[in-house]
């Protein structure tokens, strides 16, 4: 099939276009729109992810790719290609956006505005993934802002005005940064193209002027990790996250979570290491120390939490810093197990947001020693909530184990004994996860019913049908971590070799 | 005859320009007072014609006439920018709600008027006919700021805006009278080329003598544009004059005669520093020139940005938010490369869509709610949602975010400051940029993220049509920005 990432990409944006010509009134038709636009992208998708020859791409290289010229007058192409990283990050794309079309039917302000919003974001979050030019990318990672602003902003919280600004000027403070990081790459390699500017960078021939003080690699190696930084978030640019996370409503605080943040992890591994590996190795060490603080700092501020959203939001914090972490390391179990985080971060905090959702559509509160006892009257939704909090926290036979164990072996395999103290260290945060995440379940669950929420209905059949299949894509690839592994291995080994150019 | 046909021939827009207003005079004092919007149409029509003469000329070979005015391509970009800024305020005028009985048949002539200025200021390289155009243009801008005698406001504006006018033209005009006499001629091209050893002694000779008196007088000169362009600190005025002038009028402050501004610059600093046969010693000077100018960009969007942000009028915003876009215009200039200045020109046209946009947007809901104050806008996007969709494209545009034609304009700007190395600069500018959206999204936060007072818009369909179409084109040529950018650079001085 021709175009097929194209069609992914747009397909949406044709469900945009049909949503805003049809009337606000209809308001079913509205989301019938909204589920094939979603829909067609995810059926497509999982057709291309079983289509993919990992090996086809194995030195380097993308599939599936479109080369159009775009823009004569900057020599900016539509260039557009997959491989064995950006690819599941696409079709987790699309299932969290499929899931969060239904997990949306709560919502009842200006619906018609709210699901073009929604569809024009998977747009941008798509674009991102397929783009192999910068110029391309960075228009995509701008589109995605200002979706995310509104939807924030108009179906948010009490404090959604000011959550909403604040997530996009920081936002905005790291694109600005990454901009003339880009234009000086252009200026320096003469092409836009990613793969061309990734195969200078491993000739040694991308180089450039000082700008404050420092060499050419180290200035534009820091400013594009800033500018993506901000969006994983790494301690200490993380904070805009929990106001984000708070203010949001539901299905955008799991879209948010679940394939956001993954954009910055993506985003490094895609445009900013491998085009400065040298400035890469220099900071390696650096990158490892920043994502070990966040995996530190965001478990035990998570710990100190009383509101359930607050303390979900903060586990992310966390759980991101293990990608730092094992791309740090640069070792091929590492970045596997960075890789494979980003796609088990992305369904289980995903879950975890619904999850706080189910329980705020009934109290209205997210105290997390308000409730108790909630066992009884909701059985289903303990059952549920119980197994992503497991899948959260690492547990054998949860997607997230797998990751972690990769993430933490191959850290520690690096040899480099600074490594290996980091790892070391990062084994607190484990600890901590564990303790918030359990004793999050212990207050909700156990102890002694209040009475107010004694009649509480358990989960309804469309909020299991959000939830399950987040949860079952943590077992499978729990206890099948191959599916994903053998697509992303031979990527992730190109990668790795990029990395380590000249060492 | 003939040597007095041909020059004439090449005149013909500035002819037709002033047969147009002499017309548009005389037609109100046919229509005694009656309604005066036959007056507008025969504005738009004059402007349509005057815009195919210029369509047709794009691509010529340079010609010059009766000696001082040149007609060349870059000259024909900034007449057919004004033109279509001009037509685009006349339907804002047309579509005005405070003019009640539009009996107001000299407004036309009076933005005629003063674009008849800007097409002398921009197709000359002498400075006495510069200085002429600028006089012309300033002239009809003061009365059209205090179009609304009876309002207080409108007459300080004008009040205002002549007291600065006033002063920067003499400081321009002694500033002339200086490189005058330093250098024998008036003629940029002349001035730039001169050896220094025969009369007219030319650039060159005074700056091996001394370059303190040509600096003293480059400063004075350009104080006269970076008062048209509202470039710190001769900026003083505008948000004053933007706030107090109708808004149509303020539109055309914002994007033609600003235009004219940097377009006279452009071409003042082009043929002086960068012309084919410039003295080498000439070319140096014009690298000192231009840092100048990049510290003046860097202060100028910083003070206009961060001045915008405490505004509660909309039109003051604006005004402010326009002081920050000169700013951003004099980082290509700043550069003192053609592709620096294709940069800057391109810029224009991306500042023309959407100024003329967010403009467009006040004046609507300026008619609508009888207040320009940002707190009037509550809301207003579910009442009005395709206009202000459109104004929140225009902002995004504003700040410089993609899809849309600003974006592009600003990525073209840097590009050509990390290019010709000032990092620096556009450091500074792209902090600005975040600084910017902070007020910008202060209006579409007041739009749709606050819950509607009652009551509802009136509708002016055709009206909102306009905005939605430059809407359009802001999305359209941001995704495609090749058409203007092959345009400009036909149109480029070097």
């Amino acid at each position: 099939m021709e175009h097929i990432l194209s069609w992914i990409t747009f397909i949406p944006l044709i469900g945009m276009t049909a949503i805003i010509c049809l009337p606000k009134q209809s308001v079913g038709l509205i989301k019938r729109v909204s589920l094939v636009a979603t829909g067609i992208p995810l059926i497509l998708a999982t057709w291309l992810y079983f289509q993919f020859d990992p090996q086809s791409v194995a030195g380097g290289g993308f599939a599936f790719e479109e080369h159009i010229p775009w823009i004569k007058g900057i020599s900016a192409n539509y260039s557009v290609g997959v491989d064995g990283i950006s690819l599941p990050l696409i079709w987790l794309t699309c299932i969290l956006l499929f899931l969060g079309v239904p997990a949306s039917f709560g919502i009842k302000k200006s619906e018609k505005a709210y699901y073009a919003l929604l569809l024009l974001l998977e747009v941008g979050i798509l674009g991102v993934f397929i783009s192999l030019d910068y110029f391309l990318f960075y228009v995509f990672w701008e589109i995605m802002l200002l979706p995310m602003y509104f939807l924030i902003g108009i179906w948010g919280g009490p404090r959604r005005e000011y959550a909403a600004i604040k997530f996009f000027l920081y936002t905005l403070a790291g694109s600005v940064l990454m901009l003339i990081a880009i234009i000086s790459l252009r200026l320096g390699t003469g092409t836009f193209s990613i793969p061309e500017m990734v195969n200078m960078a491993q000739a040694g021939l991308v180089v450039g002027p000082e700008f404050i003080g420092l060499d050419y690699s180290t200035w534009v190696f820091w400013f594009l990790f800033v500018g993506f930084a901000i969006k994983i978030p790494v301690f200490p640019f993380h904070t805009w996250l929990p106001d984000a996370h708070v203010q949001a409503p539901t299905p955008i605080s799991v879209i948010l979570a679940g394939i956001l943040l993954k954009l910055g992890g993506y985003g490094l591994m895609r445009g900013c290491f491998p085009i400065m590996p040298v400035a890469f190795q220099e900071n390696a060490y650096a990158l490892g120390i920043l994502g070990v603080i966040s995996i530190v700092y965001g478990s035990f501020v998570a710990l100190g939490q009383t509101d359930f959203k607050r303390m979900v939001a903060y586990s992310s914090v966390s759980h991101m810093g293990y990608v730092l972490l094992g791309t740090g390391a640069l070792t091929v179990w590492g970045t596997d197990g960075a890789a494979m985080q980003m796609f088990a971060h992305g369904t289980s905090s995903a879950a975890m947001f619904m999850v706080v959702g189910v329980i705020y559509d009934r109290a209205h509160h997210r105290d997390l020693n308000g409730f108790g006892g909630l066992c009884q009257p909701m059985p289903i939704y303990w059952g549920l909530t119980t197994i992503c909090f497991f899948a959260a926290l690492g547990l054998p036979t949860m997607s997230g184990f797998i990751a972690e164990a990769l993430t933490l072996l191959g850290a520690f395999q690096a040899g480099d004994p600074r490594f290996q103290v980091l790892v070391l260290i990062s084994v607190i945060g484990i600890v901590i996860t564990a303790a918030f995440l359990l004793w999050a379940i212990q207050r909700v669950f156990f102890g002694s019913l209040n009475e107010k929420y004694k009649d509480y209905p358990d989960m309804t059949p469309r909020e299991i049908f959000c939830m399950a299949p987040l949860l079952f894509l943590c077992l499978l690839f729990g206890v099948f971590p191959h599916i994903l592994l053998d697509v992303m291995e031979p990527s992730v080994q190109h990668l790795v070799t990029l990395l380590s150019v000249g060492k | 005859m003939d040597a007095y046909i041909e020059p004439l021939k090449a005149l013909a827009p500035e002819l037709l320009l002033t047969a147009a207003a002499l017309g548009a005079l005389v037609l109100d004092l046919l229509m005694r007072g009656r309604d005066s919007r036959f007056v507008g149409y025969f504005t738009l029509v004059s402007l349509a014609i005057v815009a195919i003469i210029l369509m047709n000329r794009i691509g010529d070979e340079p010609t010059a006439a009766f000696g001082m005015v040149v007609v060349d391509n870059f000259g024909t970009f900034f007449k057919l920018f004004t033109v279509a800024s001009l037509a685009v305020v006349t339907i804002f005028v047309l579509s005005d709600r405070n003019e009640s009985h539009h009996h107001i048949g000299e407004y036309y002539f009076l933005l005629l008027g003063a674009a008849i200025g800007i097409f002398f200021m921009v197709s000359t390289n002498h400075l006495l006919l510069l200085m002429l155009g600028l006089e012309l243009l300033s002239l009809a801008s003061y009365a059209l700021a205090g179009f609304h005698k009876g309002e207080r406001k409108s007459a300080e504006a004008a009040m205002k805006y002549v007291v600065f006018g006033g002063l920067s033209a003499g400081v321009m005009l002694y500033g002339i009278s200086l490189l005058y006499g330093l250098t024998g001629t008036l003629d940029l091209v002349e001035m730039a080329k001169s050896t220094g050893e025969a009369m007219p002694a030319g650039l060159a000779g005074q700056l091996t003598t001394s370059a303190v008196p040509v600096a003293l007088a480059m400063v004075l000169v350009l104080a006269g544009f970076a008062y048209k362009m509202s470039v710190v600190p001769f900026h003083f005025w505008t948000p004053d004059v933007y706030e107090g002038a109708p808004t149509p009028v303020t539109t055309f402050l914002a994007v033609a005669s600003k235009a004219a501004g940097v377009a006279a610059l452009l071409r003042f600093l082009g043929a002086l520093f960068l012309g084919p046969d410039v003295q080498s010693v000439v070319a140096e000077y014009g690298a000192s020139v231009g840092q100048l100018l990049a510290i003046l960009a860097a202060v100028t969007m910083t003070l206009g940005n961060l001045s915008a942000m405490r505004q509660t009028s909309l039109k003051r915003l604006l005004a402010y938010s326009s002081i920050a876009h000169a700013g951003y215009i004099l980082i290509g200039v700043a550069t003192m490369t053609g592709a620096g200045f294709e940069a800057a020109m391109f810029y224009m046209a991306a500042y023309y869509f959407m100024n003329l946009g967010a403009f467009g947007f006040v004046l609507y809901f300026e008619g609508t709610l009888g207040s320009d104050s940002i707190e009037a806008l509550k809301g207003y996007g579910f009442k009005a949602p395709l206009i202000s969709i459109a104004m929140v494209t225009f902002l995004v545009s504003l700040t410089g975010l993609p899809p849309t034609i600003g974006f592009y304009g600003k990525y073209l700007l840097f590009k050509e400051g990390l290019d010709a190395g000032m990092y620096w600069l556009v450091g500074v500018a792209a902090l600005n940029s975040v600084v910017s959206l902070f007020y910008y999204f202060r209006i579409a936060k007041m739009l749709f993220l606050k819950e509607p007072a009652s009551g509802s818009v009136p509708r002016q369909p055709l009206f909102a049509g306009l905005l939605a179409v430059l809407c359009v084109l802001t999305i359209y040529f941001g995704l495609l920005p090749d058409a203007i950018q092959e345009f400009v650079r036909n149109c480029l001085l070097i």
